[in-house]
């Protein structure tokens, strides 16, 4: 028994000591909040009396955190505590949801996004911000901020979040390879297909292609993307068009390139796609602009200086749009915080201004006109092509929910576990119920 | 002891029973029973929440897949576990150090410890265990997609995960075998297999049963592992309960609470079943040595 007790003693000293360097190691990257090298602008609002905490949700990303990171810094004082805990998009999603149900809620600034906008909005759980741009406009120079993005943050005419930065799809892809095969970037997915034949039979890549499809996110956006490329959307005056011809020309489009990607595409999010293009095993993809700037790193991979980016392409010749999606991220105001509206609108303002903008590029692409030029970054001119040609967000209070019913009935279409129109069908019937549920 | 010092000292426990424990579970009853979203009042909706999830084929594959995860780790983690424990049991001085190192894969955070063994698989971080048993083998796995390999995995992690408890509690069980039945044993001629089969493992039957208890319990609630190691769950039929509670009533901002709480009410049934002939054996061996 002794010498068991002795072995227990020791166990649980190396327990002990592995879990406080994981805890260790898991703090270390978690603080990415109010960093000390953040830009610090002027956020002029006037003071309550008594010591105040704002507490702000923002998701951690290298495009979010420049604008969250100015406002921690620039707005805090000795009586005003800004707050912000690191938290991933997911975390952010469902805090949102929480957070905006009844009276109360625990944070006072929300960082939010054109897709989540309408339904929020239509719920009255985030306040119109039209009266304070008039009045702070000239202030914080609010008419350099996008008309686009500005639209895709607004919902029934009125502004809900002030816009920060955008994404939009963009196309990586390996230079020398073109290079040496003669190719020159896919204006169509017929063109890609082309383009993946060639480099297939080359014999280094398997699959040229990448493109985040995972099952549990990122594929219903990129069928939104297909969709959206031959002008239509999910919803069109809150009507499901997934049994419409755009719906059935955006599946066979996908479908058409799953041969030419990782058979097991459907578990891929953006960060595995990176990781095919580091490692060489992909010669193309297509991902939000966001990821873009860790393609051009050359601590992430060896090829960094190989890798060169265009608009992606369209589903075909004669389609209006590029195969694209404008992701737009602002700053809304809950309209449970018991905090002075007027005081947390100025704080956005400020986080939103040139010096914030500029401190974004090129990790973001911000949305204040002018600050994405040619010489931003290698990615620049790509991303200004999309957003020139990416179809307008619609907003939908429906939009997300109709996304989540039909994503599992998308999953079995492009897995060939079910047919293309038998899958349309029923993606319209899910569809219909879930607006009618609304 | 007197009356009020017992009140005292059993006072906070029962206090954090009652919060943590007692007063969610009468929530989740009572929320199964109704239509809830964050922040507003539940509406009755009698037992249409039970309805929807035991109609809902989704649902019965995942209490198969959990059912059929439970069965089998459980007796990986008894076959496994007793024969490193025995092997562990035979080293000298190398012992703590072999069960320091084992230890680390059960503290790991579960996430963190899946994510890294679903890279042994994954092509794109290097996929060791990948091209190892595509070389030995000469076929390509679809370790994410394809439902049996995927299950491979998930039971070769949870099993990974899980192992150093069952080891550290049979070894115990092991050193707590008296020396005179063994020697009574050798004496009689029992051979080394005889001698673990009608010896020590009866011997240490409780343990067995404290450790198939625990295990149990560990793989019905399987949640965490399957994010990074079964990315899409659902469409190959590898999804457990409790990820199909996380994802009808949080995820996306989902808020189905009410749907979610019966499903946590008929996943606390299937537990209960599936623990009953432990528990009921526990109780019986409290209430001898009693």
């Amino acid at each position: 028994m002794m010498r068991y007790r002795t072995h227990l003693r020791t166990g649980l000293t190396a327990m002990v000591i592995t879990a406080t360097l994981v805890g260790a190691t898991a703090c270390g990257a978690g603080s990415r909040t109010g960093a000390d090298d953040a830009t610090a602008v002027d956020c002029d609002y006037t003071a309550p009396e008594s010591e105040t905490t704002v507490n702000v949700l923002a998701y951690n990303s290298s495009a979010i955190d420049p604008f969250t990171n100015t406002m921690v810094k620039s707005c805090t004082r000795d009586e005003v505590t800004l707050k912000h805990d690191p938290i991933d998009f997911s975390g952010q999603v469902t805090k949102t949801t929480a957070t905006l149900a009844g009276d109360s809620g625990s944070y006072d600034i929300i960082e939010t996004y054109g897709f989540a906008v309408p339904e929020i909005a239509s719920a009255g759980s985030i306040v119109p911000l039209d009266d304070y741009v008039t009045e702070y406009g000239e202030k914080y120079e609010l008419d350099a901020l996008d008309e686009g993005m500005r639209s895709a943050l607004s919902f029934d005419g009125k502004l809900y979040a002030l816009p920060m930065q955008a994404q939009m799809y963009v196309m990586a892809y390996r230079q020398d390879v073109f290079d040496e095969l003669g190719l020159t970037p896919p204006k169509t997915f017929e063109d890609m297909i082309a383009a993946a034949e060639a480099i297939r039979e080359q014999g280094d890549i398997e699959y040229p292609i990448a493109l985040p499809m995972n099952a549990t996110a990122d594929v219903s956006t990129i069928y939104q993307a297909a969709m959206n490329s031959t002008g239509t959307d999910f919803l069109d005056a809150g009507t499901p068009q997934f049994s419409s011809d755009g719906s059935r020309e955006a599946l066979e489009g996908l479908r058409s390139l799953l041969p030419y990607m990782d058979p097991q595409v459907t578990t891929f999010d953006q960060p595995k796609v990176q990781q095919q293009m580091f490692n060489g095993t992909a010669a193309m993809s297509i991902m939000f602009s966001g990821r873009m700037n860790d393609l051009t790193l050359d601590t992430n991979s060896k090829l960094s200086e190989e890798f060169a980016f265009a608009a992606p392409p369209s589903l075909d010749a004669e389609a209006p749009y590029l195969f694209s999606r404008l992701s737009v991220d602002g700053w809304a105001i809950p309209e449970n915080t018991k905090l002075d509206k007027d005081m947390l609108f100025q704080m956005i303002a400020s986080s939103v201004g040139e010096d914030a903008s500029k401190a974004s590029v090129p990790a973001a692409y911000p949305a204040r006109e002018g600050i994405v030029t040619e010489e931003s970054s290698k990615y620049a001119v790509a991303a200004n092509e999309t957003i020139a040609a990416t179809m307008p967000a619609p907003n939908d209070p429906a939009s997300a929910p109709v996304t989540n019913a039909i994503r599992p009935v998308l999953v079995q279409v492009l897995t060939g576990q079910t047919d293309v129109e038998a899958g349309m069908q029923e993606m319209q019937r899910l569809a219909e119920e879930t607006v009618a549920a609304k | 002891m007197r009356r009020r010092e017992f009140a005292v000292l059993i006072g906070p426990s029962l206090l954090v029973m009652l919060g943590l424990l007692v007063f969610p579970l009468i929530r989740t009853v009572q929320w199964s029973f109704q239509q809830v979203s964050y922040g507003s009042p539940g509406v009755f909706v009698g037992l249409s929440n039970y309805t929807q999830a035991l109609s809902d084929p989704r649902f019965g594959r995942a209490v198969f897949f959990t059912l059929l995860l439970t069965g089998i780790v459980t007796a990986l983690i008894l076959l496994v576990g007793y024969l490193v424990a025995v092997g562990v049991n035979g080293l000298g001085r190398l012992r703590p150090y072999v069960l320091g190192s084992m230890l680390v894969a059960y503290v790991l955070p579960g996430v963190v410890g899946a994510v890294s063994f679903s890279w042994l698989f994954d092509s794109n971080f290097g996929g060791v265990l990948n091209l190892v048993i595509e070389r030995l083998t000469g076929q390509e796995f679809l370790w994410f997609t394809d439902t049996w390999p995927n299950r491979v995995m998930i039971i070769a992690h949870t099993v990974w995960h899980l192992l150093p408890f069952s080891v550290l509690m049979i070894l115990a069980g092991l050193q707590g075998v008296p020396k005179e039945l063994r020697e009574a044993a050798t004496i009689d001629g029992a051979s080394a297999w005889k001698m673990h089969l009608y010896v020590i493992i009866p011997t240490m039957r409780g343990i067995v049963g404290f450790v198939c208890l625990i295990t149990i319990m560990d793989v019905l609630r399987t949640f965490d592992s399957l994010i990074p190691l079964s990315p899409q769950a659902d469409a190959i039929g590898n999804e457990s309960i409790m990820f199909y509670v996380f994802d009808n009533a949080f995820r996306d901002g989902s808020q189905r609470l009410g749907l979610g709480s019966a499903v946590n009410v008929l996943s606390i049934v299937i537990i209960l079943i599936c623990l009953f002939p432990f528990i009921r054996d526990l109780l019986k061996e409290a209430k001898a040595k009693a």
